[in-house]
């Protein structure tokens, strides 16, 4: 089974062209925090409540990239509050995108493929091997939305961390995601971390905002 | 934590007590979805709950998933303030119906 934070940026490569699209977006180093968290409290090393994150179990999981993140975390029992983590995390964010990508080339989900633009630029790219995972990732993204069932714990994980990383729109249609509106932000609500990572993004965009007004 | 089940006025009353977290909400959610599996009416009394960490909320979710697949009645009642707080953050009366009294 794929990891959140492996699911999330594999639903951000481009089945056409191996890009990855993650990068883009302000907030996706929160949104890639927060899957990390989700890892975490799935594999049982954690646990939250509306403010705080508990440590239960520092013994690594086995995947390097959750294990750094949890001993980083484990080393800080001072720091307790899910925001102050996010906001730790999110500076990892290339080195998250990264070991996510490496996990799915090691798995033969996707494959590394680097060439030059204009003979100096290194340019890198991930081609999809086995578009299996990526189709079912869409595909429980898109059951969990367009559903009125109560979804999977994953499932709720996922469309919130999606959402925040704006790759909802890679998987359902303007109208769709217009439409289903209420549901996306009932499913992101949900969950402590999510709520953490949306805050955390919102604060990110009025900073930027407010910096953008500011006279000369 | 402590779970009791009993019936009363054609409902299955699940009495939890002591905190819901991380190193409890395997044996909730296997006992709300063996209830809800049971039973066609099925009330979570949070009366007794002291504690809810986002691990138990999973927990209700997932018992209210599986009352849907069930078609099963489901609702959580009676908890106490701090735990009414953790309920109203989370949206959850958005998703699974919650009654500040037992329905009997």
């Amino acid at each position: 089974m794929l990891t959140m934070l492996e699911e999330v940026v594999l639903l951000a490569v481009d089945e056409q062209t191996g890009r990855v699209q993650t990068s883009q977006g302000y907030g996706t180093g929160y949104a890639l925090a927060g899957a990390v968290f989700f890892d975490l409290a799935l594999a049982k090393k954690i646990d939250t409540d509306t403010d705080n994150v508990l440590i239960l179990d520092p013994t690594p999981t086995g995947i390097a990239v959750l294990d750094k993140a949890l001993l980083t975390m484990a080393k800080h029992p001072d720091k307790k509050t899910v925001r102050s983590w996010i906001e730790e995390l999110k500076s990892l964010d290339q080195e998250l995108e990264e070991a996510a990508l490496q996990l799915l080339v090691e798995r033969g989900v996707l494959r590394h493929e680097t060439s030059k633009r204009l003979w100096i630029i290194d340019v890198e790219r991930f081609p999809v091997v086995d578009d299996k995972p990526q189709r079912h990732v869409k595909l429980r993204l898109a059951q969990a939305i367009l559903g009125d069932e109560i979804p999977d714990t994953r499932d709720i994980m996922l469309v919130s961390i999606a959402e925040a990383c704006g790759l909802l729109s890679l998987v359902l249609q303007p109208h769709e995601l217009e439409l289903r509106r209420q549901r996306i932000d009932v499913l992101c609500g949900l969950e402590t971390i999510s709520r953490t990572v949306k805050a955390a993004i919102d604060d990110l965009y009025q900073h930027i905002r407010s910096a953008s007004i500011q006279p000369m | 934590m402590e779970i009791k089940q009993e019936s009363r006025g054609g409902w299955c009353i699940v009495a939890v007590t002591g905190r819901a977290d991380a190193t409890t909400a395997d044996a909730l959610e296997a006992a709300l979805v063996s209830a809800v599996q049971a039973n066609a009416k099925v009330a979570v009394d949070f009366s007794g709950l002291d504690y809810i960490s986002s691990a138990g909320l999973r927990s209700i979710l997932q018992g209210a998933r599986a009352a849907q697949e069930s078609k099963a009645e489901f609702m959580v009642c009676a908890p106490k303030p701090n735990t009414k707080t953790v309920l109203d953050v989370s949206g959850m009366q958005h998703v699974v119906r919650i009654e500040a009294n037992l329905p009997c």
